[in-house]
């Protein structure tokens, strides 16, 4: 029976699949919360197969183990040689990451992942994407706004607006984004 | 020859990719693509820069290898690590430059710091624990592994039999010493500065007192990347180093670490990350001032030197994290990108430095990158 261990160490319910994953039949081990409990853990219990959040900052603490422990579980995530790429690419696009132990079969760790899988959808994810490219664009049209409004009243050259910004900026130790909101919005205020 | 200015100007030298995101792990030495993005360094050589905090530096490591992030301040251990697959997946990786050198630091829990200032000799301080020691690091290949067994082994404590190394994130680790959990660890500030500001331990070492001016994070990207977008990657090396040149200043290094304080960038008080940006460390622990972070110096701080990169391969072979067959010096010169930071720093005006540096180490061994074969063999101790 594979042993597996759940690392829960980030917002992400990674513990739920505790339930889930028992009821296929694997060995569920205690969980692990911090990246400093974890050596211990993995030498001791010698868990198959560890599943982490993408996201956690303990997976620096597992890569060491790997690298210093031949038997200690390995990354596997979308690189995987023998895995079924696109399962595993779907379930780090999901927020999970999964460590084995070398050799073991994908056919075993699939059925691990399909779970992992339909409890994190990556919707999530992607509206996150798209709201941060929108604010990157606002930003950008911002800065423009604020240079051109510069250039039109105060006759600068767009260098020379952009380097006032700038100043600005570092004067007030604000986002140069920021203080283009400020002025463009001052703008608007006096019309 | 295009002068820099006709440079510009040419369409063929536009950037074919204008978005650019860029993966950091929470550390003051980010502080070159934290200027360059709050300061929008990037606009004027048509790039727009997105900083992408990660967790871990293996979360760096996959995302510069999906793709979802284009280049990364990175530990310059990490480049070579996924280079050899050392522990985890392979890629052909680049290094761009160098960003940073020196700016990490050794801290010993209290009582090991009381036993080394005691008894003046590392291996008796540890011994007085009574137990196998445990130090943290911050990524297996990574600089500070590095760095802290170099350190232990120039003071005759072997880091693979004498003591037990272990990884934990940098924001973790002051928590861990804290709790009893370390005996103590290799790691950037503010990390170190923390410590000490929670009396949760004492610098004992400066990282530039174990190889002078040794370099430290890298604009990190992969090799596909640079072949695919070569103008995008020269726009990025020239953005970053207009960056540095700005972090020279030392009005400039205080205005940076209000800058860094923030949540979304390292998250720890401005008066903790000041200080060691500064360069300023306790007189009476450190009488000869160490050298400080550096992110510029003139431009000697930047240049992608292969031999640099070397080193790591050769203390990768003395840990036996790599062995065989293998071309060590083809794999640096391919990871780095010196031609292409050559046309970047000619076009921001940047003096590249000479190809060969010499430093003589805290063992007093010296390394110039001209003969790692008997630079190796020169260790007694080793895996």
């Amino acid at each position: 029976m594979l042993r597996v261990l759940l690392v829960t160490d980030t917002d992400k319910p990674i513990g739920d699949l505790r339930q889930a994953l028992a009821r296929l039949g694997y060995d569920m081990l205690a969980e692990v919360a911090t990246p400093a409990a974890l050596p211990k853990v993995v030498e001791e219990q010698r868990p198959d197969v560890v599943i982490i959040d993408t996201e956690s900052p303990s997976r620096d603490t597992l890569e060491q183990l790997a690298v210093m422990n031949e038997t200690a579980p390995r990354p596997v995530l979308m690189f995987s040689n023998d895995g079924d790429q696109q399962l595993i690419h779907a379930a780090v696009g999901a927020g999970v990451s999964a460590y084995l132990v070398e050799g073991l079969e994908a056919a075993r760790l699939a059925p691990i992942l399909e779970v992992a899988l339909a409890r994190f959808a990556r919707d999530e994810q992607l509206r996150k994407r798209l709201a941060d490219a929108e604010n990157e664009l606002a930003d950008r049209k911002l800065i423009d706004r604020a240079k051109r409004l510069l250039m039109d009243r105060r006759k600068m050259t767009e260098p020379e607006a952009y380097a006032m910004l700038r100043k600005r900026a570092m004067d007030e130790g604000m986002k140069l984004a920021e203080v283009a909101r400020q002025l463009v919005s001052m703008v608007d205020l006096l019309g | 020859m295009n002068t820099p200015k006709a440079a510009l100007n040419s369409a063929s030298q536009q950037p074919e990719k204008t978005h650019i995101r860029l993966g950091f792990v929470a550390l003051s030495d980010v502080a070159p693509l934290a200027v360059a993005k709050i300061l929008e360094f990037g606009h004027s050589h048509g790039l727009t820069l997105e900083l992408c905090r990660q967790p871990s530096w293996a979360a760096v490591r996959d995302k510069l290898l999906s793709g979802e992030i284009d280049a990364a301040h990175a530990l310059y251990g990490l480049v070579y690590g996924v280079q050899l697959g050392i522990g985890g997946p392979q890629g052909d990786m680049a290094v761009l430059m160098v960003l940073n050198r020196n700016g990490q630091a050794i801290t010993l829990s209290n009582p090991l710091a009381d036993a080394l200032s005691k008894s003046g000799n590392l291996k008796e301080a540890l011994a007085s624990l009574g137990r196998p020691p445990v130090f943290a690091q911050t990524f297996p290949t990574g600089t500070h592994a590095m760095w802290l067994y170099y350190w232990l082994a120039a003071l005759g404590v072997h880091p693979l039999r004498d003591i037990r190394s272990i990884v934990i994130p940098p924001p973790q680790m002051v928590d861990a010493l804290a709790e009893g959990q370390l005996d103590g660890f290799c790691v950037g500030e503010p990390w170190n500065a923390v410590a000490e500001a929670r009396h949760a331990g004492r610098t004992v070492a400066i990282t530039s007192q174990i190889w002078p001016d040794h370099p430290e994070k890298v604009l990190a990207s992969r090799r596909d990347f640079v072949a695919l977008y070569p103008n995008t990657a020269r726009a990025l090396v020239q953005t970053m180093l207009e960056a540095c040149r700005w972090l020279d200043d030392p009005a400039h290094r205080a205005d940076i670490s209000t800058w860094l304080a923030a949540p979304e960038l390292v998250g720890v008080p401005q008066e903790l990350i000041a200080p060691r940006l500064l360069g300023e460390y306790d007189t009476a622990r450190f009488p000869v001032r160490p050298l400080p972070v550096s992110f510029f110096d003139k431009g000697a701080v930047n240049y992608p030197r292969p031999s640099d990169g070397l080193w790591f391969l050769t203390q990768y072979r003395r840990w036996g994290l790599l062995n065989g067959d293998h071309d060590d010096a083809a794999i640096a010169s391919a990871i780095s990108q010196t031609a292409l930071y050559r046309e970047a720093a000619a076009l921001a005006d940047v003096r590249v430095p000479d190809e060969i540096r010499a430093d003589v180490l805290v063992d007093g061994h010296v390394w110039d990158g001209q003969d790692p074969a008997s630079y190796l063999d020169g260790f007694a101790m080793r895996a």
